[in-house]
């Protein structure tokens, strides 16, 4: 069995300004013609800089950092969404990522129509998103709502539905992004039994998240990244530390 | 490249599911849900043909299957050019959070734009065999060939125009008017003859769309098999524009994401 790990090494990720700047066909003539002013020149945005790290099988890896540090850059680069600009990327393993949890939903099919389609979207078979629904309608515990169009559900209950399709297929390597932290307290004690169980299969979880408590909880690693540099890679404990500080945070 | 094709297939359920929720959601909470993509056609026939037959003064029962013909693949072709140019700023959210390749998202388009075609030429097939029975034989068989061939097309081609509508925001806009313009010098509505007549040749033997408009008309109006040249222009069009797509997509296909 190949091993789960993700490696990079120098690492840096930079957002073409083009992409903001010249949307149309015309600014990009007008652009031609006109001369470069150097106030309100847009410049590409560096949102990773050098970032070498190892992560391997059974690390759950926490990342700190104010907003727009690149947590989230870092998480979609390993997920294989937004191509390095230099520096080298390995990534064994197959990657499971939530991020945006509402996506690929219907909201005018059922819960239980949803788990197949979501599956579905997660490259899974339907044969086998037939074997696994008991399952997650189970872990979900929606009741009967399951069988309700999603357009009723509330926020908290599409996250717990999302929560459930999400964790329940195996992955080897689990991205998650802000997404602990919604649902019911009732909720919380399962999702991190199960964050654990999947952690015990000796996965790979990368979490980014602002909730120091359940960071400090789940993580065993703590990376902070501060305005795109990896200032702290070490104990989860003292990543914190290392955040509050920085930060100016008593 | 053959890797990345195993990866369109592997993604198979999802882009399959894809092009069948756009077909739903398109015909959910309707009266008449499916026939809609049979009664439409049929009745903006049934009005071109009233209006065309007595300006061109041509015979009715014929003339109606060509509008017809003309109708149901012209909307295909629209669909995904203007459609299929937004495939991928409509699937944002998918492409943000997982990588799927992208040419899938446009294969959405042309997998459930063809289901509409096939089902609008159920009536194309009852009213020719009704009006023109003498021409049902063996070569009907060839009509069959303009799915899969449009499909070949449709796919680089909506593929390539999301690309370039990704990067420009204005391609969509203008697209609209190119294919008006398109539409005008093709032998869509008009007969190909009223082209020749008016010493427009080019616009009938060189045109792509004419071509394969034959690979349908040509069994189902005439009786007749398409020509071998009807064939080589449908298929050279579609390597050709496969050729430049998977140039174009071997380029930017990374990039898209920073452009949504």
């Amino acid at each position: 069995m190949k091993k789960n790990r993700i490696l990079l090494k120098d690492v840096n990720l930079h957002y073409a300004s083009v992409a903001y700047k010249e949307r149309s066909t015309k600014s990009l003539m007008a652009g031609a013609f006109k001369r470069k002013s150097a106030h309100g020149r847009i410049a590409d945005i560096h949102a990773l800089k050098n970032i070498s790290a190892e992560i391997n099988s059974g690390e759950r890896v926490g990342l700190l950092g104010h907003n727009g540090a690149g947590k989230s850059t870092f998480l979609k680069t390993v997920a294989g969404l937004y191509p390095v600009s230099s520096g080298m990327l390995q990534v064994s393993g197959q990657v499971r990522s939530l991020f945006d949890l509402s996506l690929g939903f219907e909201p005018d099919a059922t819960g239980r129509e949803n788990i197949l389609y979501r599956g579905l979207l997660l490259g899974l078979s339907p044969r086998f998103m037939r074997e696994k629904e008991d399952e997650i309608v189970e872990f979900a515990g929606l009741g009967e709502f399951i069988d309700y169009p999603m357009k009723t559900y509330s926020a908290g209950m599409q996250v717990r539905l999302a929560f459930a399709i999400s964790t329940m297929v195996g992955g080897d390597i689990l991205l998650l992004d802000e997404v602990i932290g919604a649902g019911d307290a009732n909720f919380m004690i399962k999702a991190k039994e199960r964050i654990n169980s999947l952690i015990e299969r000796a996965e790979i979880l990368v979490l980014a998240s602002h909730d120091l408590g359940s960071l400090k909880s789940i993580c065993n690693r703590g990376l902070v990244f501060h305005h795109g540099h990896l200032v702290f890679d070490g104990r989860c404990t003292d990543a914190i530390e290392e955040y509050k500080k920085i930060n100016g945070l008593g | 490249m053959f890797s990345y094709f195993s990866r369109i297939w592997a993604a198979r359920y999802f882009w399959v599911h894809l092009a069948l929720a756009d077909l739903r959601s398109r015909w959910r909470r309707s009266f008449f849900g499916v026939t809609w993509s049979i009664i439409q056609p049929l009745g903006l026939t049934l009005l071109l043909t009233l209006v065309f037959s007595r300006m061109f003064n041509t015979d009715i029962v014929t003339y109606a299957p060509y509008i017809l013909s003309g109708i149901i693949v012209w909307e295909y072709i629209s669909a995904n050019t203007i459609g299929g140019a937004l495939s991928f700023v409509q699937a944002d959210a998918y492409i943000k959070q997982c990588n799927h390749p992208l040419a899938i998202y446009t294969l959405r388009n042309v997998l459930g734009s063809v289901i509409v075609l096939m089902l609008a030429s159920v009536s194309l097939y009852g009213w020719v065999a009704v009006v023109l029975p003498q021409n049902i034989g063996w070569c009907w068989l060839a009509t069959l060939t303009i799915y899969p061939i449009l499909m070949m097309i449709a796919w680089p081609v909506s593929t390539l125009l999301a690309y370039i509508s990704t990067r420009f925001r204005d391609v969509p806009h203008a697209l609209g008017l190119v294919m008006q313009a398109l539409w005008f010098v093709s032998p869509v509505y008009f007969e190909a003859k009223m082209f020749k007549n008016g010493g427009l040749h080019g616009l009938v033997d060189y045109n792509p769309i004419y071509h394969i408009l034959q690979l349908i008309r040509a069994p189902l109006l005439q009786g007749e098999w398409p020509s071998m040249e009807n064939y080589l222009y449908s298929i050279g069009t579609a390597i050709v524009l496969a050729l430049i797509a998977i140039l174009v997509g071997y380029k930017s296909e990374r990039k898209v994401i920073f452009y949504l």
